[in-house]
């Protein structure tokens, strides 16, 4: 740590919903398992929060491998949403998240509108959980994946059956894979969603010119990483214009610049997902380096800089 | 040891070539660095480098510790960008380590005889094991028989290690170069009568093609065998579930591990055939 503590900026945010996190830099969701796996690598409760890997009704296989292909400046991953269950995560996973002082997301989806309320429903007396992210907009899935959150109806509809569901605060995910972001988001927010968060990946594709078959068992899968950073950005931006719900920005941040170019367009917190993997200790290399970045300026509060994209 | 490894920077000691396209990289990293178990592996990064984008899992050759420092030794075959980068590293260069990483072998316990199986560069965990075992109690008196394959002689590594570690060492190369010509795994069942359940124990590791014709045999003999496995990898600690295996289950539903984290290393009997 450099300085003293009265030049030590404040980090706090507000990410609606009344959540306040103790700074902006959350984990994305599928990019850091349940938390525990990162407890040998970081102090997980400097985080602002962590977001788990997708949970649904019933326990998940995913997708047959190879699940992976590293692309220029990011992968490509078809994982199909693997996860434990909903009652796993609860009986399991929730006693050592609970203890750490953080903010704790549970992200969600479900392969029907149905389910999404059902999965919503199961988390809403969880002690420890302190907001559900519904993911509506992971491409893997054929059903109840790009489908729901590329379609504004769909879209709507299942945040106000979650909505229904549970008392506690809702962001919803957006998935890039749509032509006008700023519809769906809309009628998210319409329909009772407290923030967004965006982007899910991009869904790519890549072949063995040798083989000539998909890298991926799954054919297509989703793009992440520095890569699809300008892109997320972009929507970001046209995100944050179309509502007044806080939006929450993903995609490619790899390092603390990369995180204030989001909260400067809009952003008022972030997810780190891919730089994860390159790095365990990203997010804390993420949350220092923007703490000392605001310092060396003079910026005595990170909320000073949300939002202050300068277009004259 | 600590569950997810730990990242630590370690400079470079030595790259040299061993055989064409096959280096061995030494790395000195600080003390910390916790002990490997054999079949365990490190992700390794050269420098801050981004291009490869991820970084690359290799096992644990040889590790040893003097006070100051630990020494890690990676066997490794060049096959693409990111291992043309590291035979480019020299004395001084530094990488980024994450590990030790995943489930390596069981120690050889009460068995009296292990048999080796490698194909290729795949014998690096096993050179790891028979260094180990001859380092611990009962292993000073356990047989080790060592099947190593290759394409060809001028690509047969470790086995000046091998031939100083096992009892019995046996090399079988695809052109007849050297030693039996044909298939590492044809070259052990020739001599599955030496080998009896329970006191023998087989350890594995190379390509696909490799490890399949011996799943067939151990099966059908009822022998005990361990088998690294190889899949692309992101995190290396559990989290993204990009390496996934699939085990044997529900034909229905199929069923998945983690590479990295609930192996490399693999009781042979789990996994299921996949002929992808
Ligand atoms: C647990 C584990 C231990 C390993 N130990 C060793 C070792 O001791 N020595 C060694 O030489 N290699 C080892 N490998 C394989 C090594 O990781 C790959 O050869 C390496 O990642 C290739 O990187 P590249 O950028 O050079 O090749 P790329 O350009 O990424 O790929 C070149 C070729 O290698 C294949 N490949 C890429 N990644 C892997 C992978 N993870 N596993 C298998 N094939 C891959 C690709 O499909 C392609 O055909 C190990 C792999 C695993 C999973
Ligand atoms: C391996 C992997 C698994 C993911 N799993 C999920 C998931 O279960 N649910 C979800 O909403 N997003 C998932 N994502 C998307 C990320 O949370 C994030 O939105 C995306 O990767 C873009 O951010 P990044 O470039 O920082 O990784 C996953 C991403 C990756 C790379
Ligand atoms: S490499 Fe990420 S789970 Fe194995």
């Amino acid at each position: 740590m450099t300085g003293d503590v009265l030049s030590t900026p404040n980090m706090a945010v507000s990410i609606g919903g009344g959540i306040v996190l103790k700074n902006p830099v959350m984990t994305a969701s599928g990019t850091f398992g349940y938390g525990e796996e990162f407890s040998s690598h970081i102090d997980l409760s400097r985080l602002g929060g962590i977001v788990v890997k997708g949970l649904s009704l019933r326990p998940r296989a995913g997708n047959r491998p190879p699940r992976i292909m590293e692309t220029s400046a990011g992968m490509l991953n078809a994982i199909g949403l693997e996860n434990v269950g909903v009652e796993a995560f609860i009986a399991e996973k929730m006693k050592f998240l609970r203890t750490l002082g953080t903010a704790i997301v549970a992200n969600i989806f479900g392969d029907t509108p149905k389910e999404y309320g059902s999965v919503a429903e199961r988390l809403n007396d969880v002690e420890g959980v302190t907001a559900l992210e519904v993911n509506i907009s992971c491409p893997n899935v054929k059903t109840g994946g790009v489908d729901l959150g590329a379609d504004p109806v769909m879209a709507g509809k299942v945040t106000r059956i979650v909505r229904k569901a549970t008392d506690l605060p809702i962001i919803v995910k957006l998935t890039p894979n749509v032509t006008d972001i700023g519809v769906v988001a809309r009628s998210v927010e319409e329909a009772g969603a407290d923030a967004l968060s965006l982007i899910n990946t991009l869904k790519g594709m890549s072949v063995d010119i040798e083989s000539r078959r998909p890298h991926l068992g799954n054919i297509t899968g989703g793009l992440s990483g520095p890569a699809v950073k300008p892109v997320a950005l972009r929507m970001v931006w046209e995100a944050v214009r179309a509502v007044s719900i806080p939006v929450i920005g993903i995609g490619g941040i790899m390092n603390h610049e990369d995180a204030l170019e989001f909260l400067i367009t809009g952003a008022s917190a972030v997810q780190v997902g891919t730089a994860n993997f390159i790095n365990p200790a990203a997010t804390i290399d993420i949350i220092e380096g923007m703490e000392r970045w605001l310092e060396n300026r003079g910026i005595a509060d990170v909320n000073q800089i949300v939002g202050t994209l300068d277009l004259s | 040891m600590k569950e997810g490894g730990q990242i630590e920077m370690g400079i470079v000691r030595s790259n040299d070539e061993v055989a064409p396209d096959h280096r061995i990289l030494a790395i000195e990293l600080p003390p910390s660095f916790g002990d490997g178990q054999p079949g365990q592996f490190v992700m390794l990064r050269p420098g801050e480098c981004r291009d490869p984008f991820l970084p690359r899992p290799f096992s644990i050759y040889t590790m040893d510790r003097d006070g100051e420092s630990v020494h890690l030794y990676l066997l490794y075959r060049v096959v693409g960008k990111g291992t043309v980068l590291m035979a480019s590293l020299r004395r001084g260069d530094t990488v980024m380590l994450l590990g030790p990483l995943g489930r390596g072998f069981d120690p050889p316990g009460e068995a009296e005889k292990a048999v080796l199986v490698a194909g290729g560069v795949g014998v690096a965990p096993l050179v790891c094991y028979a260094e180990r075992a001859r380092k611990t109690g009962s292993g000073r008196a356990l047989e080790i028989t060592a099947y190593v394959g290759a394409r060809t002689e001028g690509i047969l590594v470790g086995l000046d290690r091998l031939e100083a570690l096992c009892d019995v060492l046996k090399v079988a190369t695809d052109d007849g170069s050297r030693g039996y010509n044909g298939t590492v795994t044809e070259l052990f069942r020739r001599d599955l009568d030496k080998f009896r359940p329970p006191g023998s124990v087989v350890k594995a590791c190379g390509p696909k093609g490799m490890t399949d014709a011996l799943r067939d045999i151990v099966e059908r003999e009822g022998l005990y065998c361990q088998v690294s496995l190889e899949e692309r990898m992101a995190c290396g600690i559990g989290v993204c579930l990009g390496c996934a295996v699939r085990v044997k289950g529900d034909d229905a539903e199929p069923a998945y591990l983690r590479v990295c984290k609930d192996g490399p290393v693999f009781d042979m009997g789990v996994i299921y055939r996949d002929d992808r």
